[in-house]
Order: structure tokens, then C-alpha cells, then sequence
């Protein structure tokens, strides 16, 4: 039944494609930039969906395909594809939202002037993601990782003329390009101490399967912390994730697709891909589930205090994929997985519902909106399921997920339970507080004069909340299912009923919480303000981490670099001009011998001359 | 014979020599410049004599060397008056404008 | 074999440019138009020829291919024969080739001059000389690469410089004689080098016995193939202590001399390449010249440097070469971080430059010491991909400064909205500049870093923040040109015209090939290179 899987490599095709045609027509061709770049996206979802039911109706043997790229002697580096249930997962969830993202940006984009450079970069973006997905080994994945922080860089840059998106889109992909030295430095790694220097996945499996002792201890786990490092990098985990927020700077359809659903889980899908290594190290698996932890905590207590709503997402995001990769790190790769697939689908719903209000309000800062619940109503609607999905309440999607990590916290490690609750209870704190400022209350100047979207907009919001509605149901905690497809049969259903009851309690009263201060009002919002205002200042400035990396990364920086360029001009610049003076002085010198007199050179002639025939006509003599 | 003609020649050489990197008014740098090119005539003429291959090649090479003489001591004498005109010396030690 | 095989093929290559340096002499003075399209057409004889070449190279053989051998200078030394032998000779021949090595070069070379001549639109004054330095000086480089005899080489060395010199001093910017003095002096001091240490070789290792019927001539040869025959052969006379030999022999050359010998060809080629002091000549040569001539420079010159080094001083000296081996890590190291820190710090976007083309060809050096084929394989890429690059960025320089007046950061800005295409162009050789997987940086820069890794892996740790810093020098000139907001005096500006459109394309689409398909250079270095690099690798087991 692998007659779809068999061609699977042609599903990057369409967008690469799209990109090339849009590329070469120029901005001129607005609608029909519009139509190619939906049509790309729409060719690779269909062809995604055939796979999936490829691998739903039960073909076990993985589909790999590779070839040589580089051959140098014995050493081969390959390039290929591969066909997993995981990729095949992955792939429905990156082409279904970049479509979505691609009719939502119809509207959107609608008066941009350069509305086909965005579709160009979106189809460019699609194409890398799919291919970073389909990879087989880890030199391809790393190449289209690379590829997919580009666009990511483009897309926040896309509005270039602000000074702000400069700042953000150099910021992300140099904060990324830390991580992915890191990830080089793995694959280097990885290279000479595989056998045969065998980089593919298939082969990894089989070599870290915990008993072989190809590799030592030390190395494993060496191999596992950098791969992660670069899954930080990408997928905003503390301390890398100073550049999530800022890419909001970024058109919103953007922000759902690359910096929610797709490109920042590349992270939570490398650290899956790779999961063999990681399991062969508890010490790396304990560091990334405390990293995580660490991180869904943190940045939710910073969404608390954010006011600009994509920024809010953004920090909620990074909570969400701390969560992922707790999971990853507890042991649990169908947790990690399964949250990836609910929160793509809610938090896309969640970027699309902001950029459909902030198109409407022109305002980013939710204490300026109020009152759109009226005057937007399917937006209001669609964005509340996706804020009660991403607070985890039954029976959303995100509740399923979430309350698998929770219970499996639970069964593991109770430290991390307890985080795990705190951020929950936070998500739907800030959610909460995001959702009443923003559609109750009474309408602000900014919202007074508000209409809902066009259709182009609102008909992606409700099929992405169809979907966060209904995702959940794959795996619940009576039916292990998702969990077995994910891993051939091997996990089994988390049943804990402390973590449901606790994880509902958490997320109820987070969100009535949030309904006293923001709702109804009976709780003074700014009391918190007053009392403790260092705390909120704190998190406003998102613990002062952009301080922290100026002062100790960026200025020591500049200031070796300008100690280096004055040792640049002064010493070395001033052993060469010493030379040159000692030259030029010896050249005086020597200048004074000619003084113009010929009877002078004729002189020195003779006197040569003599030394000529002596030397000559001397050997003789020697004995 | 040989050897008194060469060493006459030689000597004749030496002077000449002396005299072009010695003396200070360029008339006399200059018959001491014929003496030389006369020197070497001598050495010509004595080889085609009595050299190890006679010949009368030599002695007709020592009237080209005469003829080339002649016309380098007319331009010689043509250069060193233009310089007296400009100049007014005849002092080859004030002829040093070549050096810039 | 094709016809290729049949036709002086490399000395057409290597002539074209002469003839048509004959047909600008001819022209009128006034008309700049012809003489532009004469060298253009001239330029492109070569490049075609040598694409033809690099097509028709039979990979599978290895070696030296289509050869040719005439003799060019015989200086018969007056010794009193003795023992039979009947004379004793100085013997340089006009001899060409190519192999796995030059071959990528040569093509680079014909590339990136055609380019120049079509970016010499912006050249102003004395069109005639211009263009006669100019194919000189593609014939000098071209010689460099095709040349198989040590004197040959040097020739054709000194004929780039001395049209370098002109180039630079009569077309350059404001400084522009201070920059041609110093390239001069810099390079000259090199060049002396490494002619006393050709002449160290063709005097010992150079040595050869022929022997035709009675008459047996000894021959000091300047042939590169004698040369490094001899040298990698143990029963030849370079290598025969007075003891195997039992009796004085003055064609020896010990492990003392051919240390000295490695390091003088070091420092002669490094110089050129530039290593980590010697590097500030060239920092001028990049702000002061002329743009298209930048290209030249730094596309090809810094080139000739490490194929210098690699062709004279590694596989000549492979022992020597391995015993240096952690020295050059270190100064590659230096040499990508010094240079990635201060081109950090510059604000004059061409010094950005020239300090990047420092860090690039520090992982030339990294990738020479890896000393394994990866490497190797590595640093050539590197070569090539790093000469189309830099080729790229300074054309685009070049349009830049015809249009604004200025290559000044801090005066720039937001030329994306005005020039979406050069903007567009210009981000994309800066993506690849930096390494971006898909374009040819990533590739030299992988390989060169795989290679090292397989002995010096801490290094290869510290060369990884170099490829960070990368990316935030490259970023960091890059978008203060072409992102942000547009001053009002460039509102205006017009985006680039056909003529310096069709360079950018070219370049740009060997920058994709190569970053998509590397094989097709891999492939060619590696079969025909791998009978060279054997002796360089076989030192390993035994130290």
C-alpha cells in the first residue's frame, strides 16, 4: 500500500515550484501570485494526505530514499527522504497550515505592495519545512534547517524598511545560528564516530539502541546536548529564546505559520527525530526535561505581564514548547509529538484570530482593544476555543495533550508535575486575561469602528478551530492510540486520574481568575501593580534578559572587536610602516652614492671590473 | 714583441683611464677617452700581427675603431660646446644636473 | 579522446587574452565603447574554451591532462666535462597542464575576469590601458594556473603583479598610489622569496640525468613533474644522504633545508593568501582599487596563493607540511576569527569585506591542516566558492558606490526599496557568504570543518563561533545597506541595468550550482588529485 509514499519526494516540489514562478513574474502579477502560491501549498496537502492514509492503513516499513551528494574517497555524504509515521504526521500539519496561512494571507495581504515577494518567501518557507520533515539524514535535515531559519528571517524582515524588523530578523537568525553550530558540531561529531560515517536516522536507531557501546557514554551524551542545543535554538527554549518575541515583528500570518505551528516545533521534531541518542543519556534527557520545565514556566510568567497581543503568543509559545520538550525529556516522545500536533493547530488558530483583530483595530496593545466581542463575532468565537485549547479544558484538544505530559509528570518526576501545573494554571490565567480585555468590556476609540474580516479570513479560523476542537481525540487517556501508530504499538495509554483532575482544577481556576480581574471586574487589576511593582516590571522586561545578553554578549563584543582594530592599525599596521621607514632610510643612504658626477660611476665601474678579472682570473691560483 | 706593444697599450690605457675619471675639464675627459679607444688599436693591430692567428681583420677593425672615433669626438666636442654656451664652464664636477 | 586533445587547447586559453589585447592597441582611443566589447568578447574566448575543458577533463584518469611541452630557455652551464658527460644545462620549459587542481582555478579564473571586463563599465578614463592591463593580467593569472614549470610560474606571477600595480595605481580611489606601492612592496618581497626558493629547488631537486646515445647531459630542470618526481622518490639525488651514496653529493637537500625551504614557500604564498600579519596590504588593495579590479583580486589573486601553497609547498614538502600541521590550524584559526571580529567593527562596507575575505581563507588554512581528503577536498571548494562570492559582492559594491557615491554604512541605507533586485542580489551573496547551506559557502566550509574535525576537534570548536560571527558581521553590513529606512537623497536611485544584471545572474547561478551540486567540482578534484595527495597522506603512518 505504498503507492503514494513512493512519491513522497515530490511533495517539496510544489512550493519550490510556486517559488520559482513567483520569482520569475515578478510583483506585477499580484492575483495570480495569490492563486499559485495557494495552489502550491494545496498540491503538497493533498499529496500529504494520500500518505497519511498510506501510513494510517497500516504500512509498517518506513519508505527511505537517498542518494550521494558529496563521494570524497571512502566517505560519502548522502542526501534522501524518508516516509515515518512521524514524518508523515508532520507533514499533513506543515502543509495543511502553510495552505491556511495562504488563503488567510489573501486577505491579509491584501494592499501590501509586495504581496507576491510574501507568497514567493511563504512557498520558500513551505518547501524547506517539507524537506527538513521528509529528511532522512541528519546533513539534509541540517541544510533545510538552515534553509527554514532563512525564511523565517525574510518573513520577520519583510517589512524592511522598519528599523525595528530589521533588528528582530538579524536577531533571530543570529540567536538561531547558535543553536545550529551547535547541531554542526553534533553532525561533525556524529560523522567520525559512526560506523561507517553513516549519518542516516535508520542507522542511528540501530546503533544507540542502548546495548551496541559503538559509542561511549561520554560521547552520547556530548552528541545528545548539542543536538539539543540546537533544537534551543530553533525552538526558543531558555536560554535561546530571546528571539521568539521579537519576531512578531514579522506579518502575522507569519507568526501562525513559521513562528507557531511549523518552524519553532522543528526543535521539539529534531529532538524526536534523533530520540535514540537522547534515550541513550539520562543525563541529557534530564537536562532538556528541566530546560523545558524551566522554560514553560518562565515565559508563561512573562506572557502574564505582556501587553502587545502577538507578544503574549509569542512568550505563550515558548511556553508551550518548554512543555514539548519536558515531555521529550520525561521520557515520553508520543507526549511531545502529540502536544506539537494539538498546539499547531490552536495556536495557528490563535496568530490568525490576532491578526484578524489587529487588522480590524490597527493596535497591537490589548488595553487599547475591548469590546470586539460584538462587532467580531466569529473571531471571538473561534479565538475563544482556541484559548480554552491552549488553557487545557475538556474536551479541547489541548487538554488531551497536555494532561498526557501532566500524568506522565506525575508518574516520573513530581518536581516537574508541580511546574507543569504552575504554567498550566498561568497559561489560562494569561489567556483568560488576553480574551476578556480584548472582546469585553466596553469598545476603546481603537475598536469603536472594528468589522469583522473578510471571508478569506474568518473561513481559516474555523476550520483551524474545527481542528483544535477535534485533534485531542487521537489519543486520550482510555485510547493509547496515537501513541501506538507513533511508536509501532510500544507506548501505552497514561491513565492518571490525579493529573486530569488537577490539570482541569489549575486551568478553571486560572480562568475565573482571570473572569474576577479582567471580566467582571470585581478585583482591581492594577492592585498587583501597586503592591509589588518591581515584580511586574521584571516580567514586563521578560526577567531583563535582552540587558543581560547586551551587557555580557554584545558589548564585550564590540569592545574586543575595537581593541582588535586599533591593534590592527597600530601594531601590525605599525611594524609595516616601521619597514617601510627602515627601507625608505636605507634607500637614502645608499641614494647618496649617486651624486651625478659621471666620473663618479665610471669609477665605481672600474673598481668592479677589477674585482671581476681578479676573481676570475684569481681561481686560477687557488689551489 | 708581443708583450712590449700589449704593455705599451696597457699603458697607454691606464693614462687614458685616469685621465677620464680624474681630470675636471671635459676637453681633457675627452682626448683622454681617444686615448683609450687608441690603446685598444694598438692591441688590435699587434694581435693581427703577432697573435696566435694573424690576420688583416684586425687591422681593418682598427680603421672602423679610428672612423667611430672620429664621429664620437665630434659629437663629443658638439655636446661640450653646447654645454659651455649653456653653462659657461667646461667643468665636468658642475655637470651634475642628471642626478634629479 | 576528443579533439581537444589534438589542439594546443592551453595555449589558446592562454593567448586569447593577447590577441586581443592586439585588437584594443589597434582601436581608436576615443572610442570606449568598442574597446569595452572587444574585451568582453576576448574574455569570453577563454572562458568558453576552459568550460569546453572542464567538460571534456576525463575524470576517471587523474593526472596531468592535455600537455604541452616546448623548450623555452637552455643555459648551457660552461663546467669542464668530465666522466663521459658531455654538458651541463639550465633547462625551463614552456610547459603546460592542468589537473584536478588548477582546472576549478582556471575555470574560476575565466569566470570571474569575464565578469570584470562586463563590471568595467564604471571605469571612466583611459579605456585603451585600462583594457590592456587588464587582458595582461588574465593572461599573467591564467599562466599561473596552467603553468607546470617552476620558472614559468613565476613569469607569469610577476606579470600580475606588475599589471596589478598599474591597475590599481592609475584606476584606483584616492590612495590609490600609497595601495599600489604597497601591493607591490608586500608582494615583491614575496615573490623574492620564493624565487630564491625555486632556485633552492631546481638546484637539487630540479636535477636530472638524460641520456640520448653517447652523449649523457646533466640538466638542472625547472619542471615541476622532475621536480616533484624527484622529491617524492627516494633512490633520486635529492634524497641520497653521503653515506647511501658514499660520496660528497651537492644535490642533497636535508631535512633542514627542506624545512626552511617549506617555510619560505609558507611565507611567499601566505603572504598572497594573506595569512594573519601579512594581511595588510590587501586591506587597501580592497578600498582603493577599482571595483572590478576587487574582483580580480580578491576572486583570483588571494587564490594563487593557496594554490601556490598547495601545489609548491605541500605536495613538494608533504612531511614538512604534516610536522606544521597544528601550526596552520592555529593560524587558520586567527585568521577566521581576527578576521570575522574586525570585519564586525568596520564601517566602510568594502574593509567589511576585505576582513570577511581574511576569515574565508582562514578556513582555507583549516582545511589544509586537516591533512585528510575531506579537508583538502574542503579548502579547494572553499577556493572556488569563495572567489565566486567575493567576485559577486564586489561587482555589487561597484554598482552600489556608481549610484550613491558611497560605501560608507552609516551613509546607507534601505537600498531595498529603491533596488529591489540589487538589494535582492546583494542579500543573497551575503546568505552565501556566510554559509548558507544551498549556496557553494556552505559546502567549502563543512568540508574544510569535517576535515579538521578528525584530529583537531577543539579547534573545530572555536572555528564554530567563527561561523556565528560570521553571520553577525555579514547580517549586521548587510541589512544596514538594504533594509531600514531609505534616506531621501537615494529615493531616486535606479535599479542595476542589463549589463550589470547578467554578471550578477552568472555568478549567482555557479553559487546555487555549486551549493546545490557539488559533485560537479568534488568529483573533478578528487579522482585526478588523489595520485597527488597520496604521498602527502602516506607521511601520516609513519609521523
Amino acid at each position: 500500500m505504498d503507492k503514494y509514499t513512493q512519491a513522497a519526494w515530490i511533495i517539496p516540489l510544489f512550493p519550490l515550484v510556486a517559488f520559482l514562478v513567483l520569482t520569475a513574474l515578478g510583483r506585477s502579477y499580484r492575483r495570480a501570485g495569490v492563486f499559485i502560491g495557494s495552489l502550491g501549498s494545496l498540491a503538497a496537502f493533498a499529496m500529504s494526505l494520500l500518505i497519511l492514509t498510506d501510513r494510517l492503513s497500516g504500512s509498517e516499513v518506513d519508505y527511505n530514499h537517498s542518494f550521494d551528494w558529496i563521494a570524497i574517497g571512502d566517505y560519502t555524504l548522502r542526501i534522501g527522504f524518508e516516509v515515518t509515521n512521524l514524518t508523515a504526521l508532520m507533514l499533513v500539519v506543515v502543509t495543511l497550515v502553510s495552505f491556511i496561512v495562504n488563503v488567510y494571507s489573501a486577505g491579509y495581504m491584501k494592499d501590501d505592495e509586495r504581496i507576491t515577494v510574501f507568497y514567493g518567501y511563504v512557498a520558500l518557507f513551505t518547501f524547506s519545512m517539507l524537506g527538513l520533515v521528509l529528511s532522512d539524514n541528519l546533513l539534509s535535515f541540517y541544510i533545510f534547517w538552515e534553509l527554514v531559519g532563512v525564511c523565517s528571517f525574510l518573513l520577520i524582515g519583510f517589512w524592511f524598511t522598519l528599523p525595528k524588523a530589521r533588528a528582530a530578523a538579524k536577531k533571530a537568525f543570529i540567536v538561531t545560528r547558535i543553536g545550529d553550530a551547535g547541531l554542526l558540531l553534533a553532525i561533525l561529531l556524529l560523522f567520525w564516530y559512526m560506523p561507517d560515517h553513516a549519518l542516516d536516522f535508520t542507522t542511528i536507531q540501530s546503533v544507540f539502541d542502548g546495548q551496541s557501546g559503538a559509542i561511549t557514554n561520554g560521547i552520547t551524551t556530548l552528541i545528545a546536548l548539542l543536538i539539543f542545543l540546537g533544537a534551543m535554538g530553533k525552538s526558543g527554549q531558555f536560554p535561546l529564546h530571546v528571539w521568539l518575541p521579537d519576531a512578531m515583528e514579522g506579518p502575522t500570518p507569519i507568526s501562525a505559520l513559521i513562528h507557531a505551528a511549523t518552524m519553532v516545533a522543528a526543535g521539539v521534531f529534531l529532538v524526536a527525530r534523533t530520540y535514540d541518542i537522547f534515550q541513550d543519556s539520562a543525563a541529557a534527557m534530564e537536562t532538556i526535561a528541566y530546560i523545558g520545565g524551566f522554560t514553560a514556566i518562565f515565559a508563561a510568567t512573562i506572557a502574564l505581564a505582556q501587553n502587545d497581543i502577538k507578544r503574549i503568543l509569542a512568550y505563550s509559545t515558548v511556553s508551550q514548547l518548554g512543555y514539548m520538550m519536558m515531555a521529550l525529556g520525561l521520557g515520553s516522545l508520543t507526549g511531545g509529538i502529540f502536544h506539537l500536533f494539538t498546539h499547531a493547530f490552536f495556536k495557528a488558530l490563535l496568530f490568525l484570530g490576532a491578526g484578524s483583530i489587529i487588522h480590524a483595530v490597527h493596535t497591537q496593545n490589548i488595553n487599547e482593544m475591548g469590546g470586539l466581542g460584538s462587532k467580531m463575532k466569529v473571531t471571538a468565537w473561534t479565538f475563544a476555543i482556541g484559548a480554552l485549547a491552549l488553557a487545557g479544558i475538556p474536551p479541547l484538544s489541548g487538554f488531551w495533550s497536555k494532561d498526557l505530559i501532566l500524568s506522565i509528570a506525575w508518574e516520573t518526576n513530581p518536581l516537574l508535575f508541580v511546574v507543569g501545573l504552575a504554567t498550566a494554571f498561568c497559561t489560562a490565567l494569561y489567556m483568560s486575561r488576553l480574551f476578556f480585555l480584548v472582546f469585553t468590556g466596553k469598545p476603546s476609540a481603537a475598536t469603536s469602528g472594528a468589522k469583522e474580516s473578510s471571508a478569506l479570513m474568518t473561513v481559516p479560523l474555523v476550520v483551524l478551530a474545527a481542528l483544535a476542537l477535534a485533534a485531542g481525540f487521537i489519543e486520550t487517556p482510555w485510547n493509547g492510540w496515537f501513541g501506538g501508530w507513533l511508536n509501532d504499538g510500544a507506548e501505552e495509554a497514561h491513565d492518571s486520574a490525579v493529573a486530569i483532575v488537577a490539570s482541569i482544577a489549575v486551568g478553571l481556576l486560572g480562568i475565573y481568575i482571570g473572569w474576577l480581574v479582567y471580566g467582571k471586574r470585581s478585583v482591581s487589576s492594577s492592585a498587583l501593580r501597586e503592591n509589588t511593582p518591581w515584580l511586574v516590571r521584571v516580567l514586563e522586561r521578560s526577567y531583563y534578559m535582552d540587558e543581560f545578553y547586551a551587557a555580557v554578549i554584545v558589548k564585550p563584543l564590540k569592545l574586543i572587536g575595537s581593541a582588535l582594530t586599533a591593534f590592527d592599525i597600530y601594531v601590525i599596521g605599525g611594524i609595516v610602516r616601521l619597514t617601510g621607514a627602515a627601507v625608505s632610510t636605507a634607500g637614502k643612504t645608499a641614494a647618496r652614492l649617486q651624486n651625478g658626477q659621471v666620473q663618479t660611476y665610471g669609477l665605481a665601474a672600474v673598481i668592479g671590473f677589477v674585482i671581476l678579472v681578479v676573481a676570475i682570473v684569481g681561481r686560477r691560483f687557488l689551489p | 714583441m708581443l708583450p712590449s706593444y700589449l704593455t705599451m697599450a696597457a699603458i697607454l690605457f691606464c693614462i687614458g683611464l685616469y685621465g677620464a675619471l680624474v681630470k675636471r675639464n671635459a676637453v681633457v675627459v675627452l682626448l683622454s677617452l681617444e686615448l683609450m679607444l687608441n690603446a685598444v688599436n694598438l692591441n688590435l693591430i699587434a694581435f693581427s700581427k703577432y697573435g696566435v692567428a694573424p690576420s688583416l681583420t684586425g687591422q681593418i677593425f682598427s680603421l672602423f675603431t679610428i672612423t667611430v672615433a672620429a664621429a664620437e669626438a665630434a659629437i663629443g666636442v658638439a655636446i661640450l660646446i653646447a654645454l659651455f654656451r649653456l653653462r659657461g664652464t667646461v667643468n665636468v664636477d658642475e655637470f651634475n644636473k642628471m642626478r634629479r | 579522446m576528443s579533439i581537444l586533445s589534438d589542439i594546443p587547447i592551453l595555449s589558446f586559453i592562454l593567448l586569447s587574452p593577447l590577441l586581443g589585447l592586439l585588437v584594443i592597441l589597434l582601436l581608436p582611443k576615443q572610442r570606449s565603447g568598442w574597446m569595452k566589447t572587444a574585451a568582453v568578447i576576448t574574455t569570453l574566448v577563454p572562458l568558453i574554451l576552459s568550460l569546453w575543458l572542464y567538460t571534456d577533463f576525463d575524470k576517471q584518469q587523474g593526472g596531468v591532462s592535455f600537455e604541452e611541452q616546448h623548450t623555452w630557455v637552455e643555459v648551457p652551464l660552461n663546467k669542464e666535462s668530465q666522466n663521459g658527460v658531455s654538458e651541463f644545462l639550465f633547462h625551463f620549459q614552456y610547459e603546460l597542464g592542468v589537473d584536478g587542481l588548477s582546472l576549478p582555478l582556471l575555470l574560476l579564473t575565466a569566470l570571474v575576469s569575464a565578469m570584470a571586463a562586463l563590471a568595467a563599465v564604471h571605469v571612466k578614463k583611459r579605456w585603451k590601458a585600462f583594457f590592456s592591463w587588464f587582458l595582461l593580467l588574465e593572461t599573467g593569472m591564467l599562466g599561473v594556473f596552467l603553468a607546470r614549470d617552476l620558472f614559468l610560474f613565476f613569469v607569469f606571477f610577476e606579470i600580475t603583479l606588475i599589471a596589478m600595480y598599474f591597475l590599481i595605481g592609475i584606476w584606483g580611489y584616492f590612495k590609490r598610489e600609497r595601495a599600489a606601492n604597497q601591493f607591490i612592496i608586500y608582494n615583491g618581497i614575496g615573490s623574492a622569496i620564493m624565487l630564491v626558493a625555486f632556485v633552492i629547488l631546481v638546484n637539487t631537486a630540479g636535477f636530472r640525468i638524460d641520456q640520448v646515445g653517447e652523449q649523457v647531459s646533466f640538466i638542472y630542470s625547472g619542471s615541476y613533474t622532475d621536480i616533484f618526481r624527484n622529491m617524492a622518490d627516494p633512490t633520486a639525488w635529492v634524497n641520497m644522504s653521503p653515506e647511501q651514496l658514499g660520496s660528497i653529493n651537492p644535490f642533497l637537500m636535508t631535512d633542514t633545508m627542506q624545512q626552511v625551504l617549506f617555510i619560505m614557500l609558507l611565507v611567499a604564498f601566505g603572504i598572497k593568501l594573506p595569512i594573519f600579519p601579512f594581511h595588510t596590504w590587501m586591506l587597501k588593495v580592497h578600498t582603493e582599487a577599482t571595483p572590478s579590479i576587487v574582483m580580480i583580486h580578491s576572486g583570483i589573486l588571494l587564490k594563487m596563493g593557496a594554490y601556490g601553497l598547495l601545489r609548491f609547498g605541500f605536495l613538494l614538502f608533504p612531511g614538512q607540511a604534516r610536522s606544521f600541521a597544528s601550526l596552520l590550524a592555529v593560524l587558520g584559526l586567527i585568521n577566521l576569527l581576527y578576521g570575522a571580529i574586525l570585519a564586525f567593527r568596520q564601517r566602510e562596507f568594502k574593509l567589511v569585506l576585505a576582513y570577511s575575505s581574511i576569515s574565508h581563507m582562514g578556513i582555507v588554512l583549516l582545511g589544509f591542516a586537516a591533512f585528510n581528503e575531506i579537508g583538502m577536498q574542503g579548502a579547494v571548494f572553499q577556493l572556488v566558492s569563495h572567489g565566486l562570492i567575493s567576485a559577486l559582492l564586489f561587482l555589487i559594491v561597484g554598482s552600489i558606490y556608481e549610484r550613491t557615491g558611497t560605501t560608507e554604512l552609516n551613509e546607507l541605507g534601505g537600498l531595498a526599496r529603491s533596488m529591489p533586485f540589487l538589494s535582492g542580489v546583494l542579500l543573497a551573496a551575503g546568505l552565501a557568504s556566510l554559509g548558507l547551506p544551498g549556496l557553494s559557502g556552505f559546502v567549502g566550509e563543512f568540508l574544510s570543518l569535517l576535515g579538521l574535525f578528525e584530529s583537531m576537534r577543539w579547534l573545530v570548536a572555536a572555528a564554530a563561533l567563527g561561523i556565528v560571527l560570521t553571520a553577525v558581521y555579514v547580517l549586521r553590513a548587510v541589512l544596514k545597506i538594504t533594509y531600514g529606512p531609505l534616506p531621501e537623497r537615494f529615493g531616486a536611485l535606479r535599479d542595476a541595468r542589463l549589463v550589470e544584471a547578467v554578471p550578477m545572474i552568472v555568478l549567482l547561478a555557479f553559487i546555487l550550482l555549486l551549493g546545490c551540486y557539488p559533485s560537479i567540482l568534488t568529483d573533478t578534484v578528487q579522482l585526478s588529485v588523489e595520485g597527488l595527495l597520496k604521498p602527502l597522506f602516506a607521511t601520516r603512518a609513519g609521523g
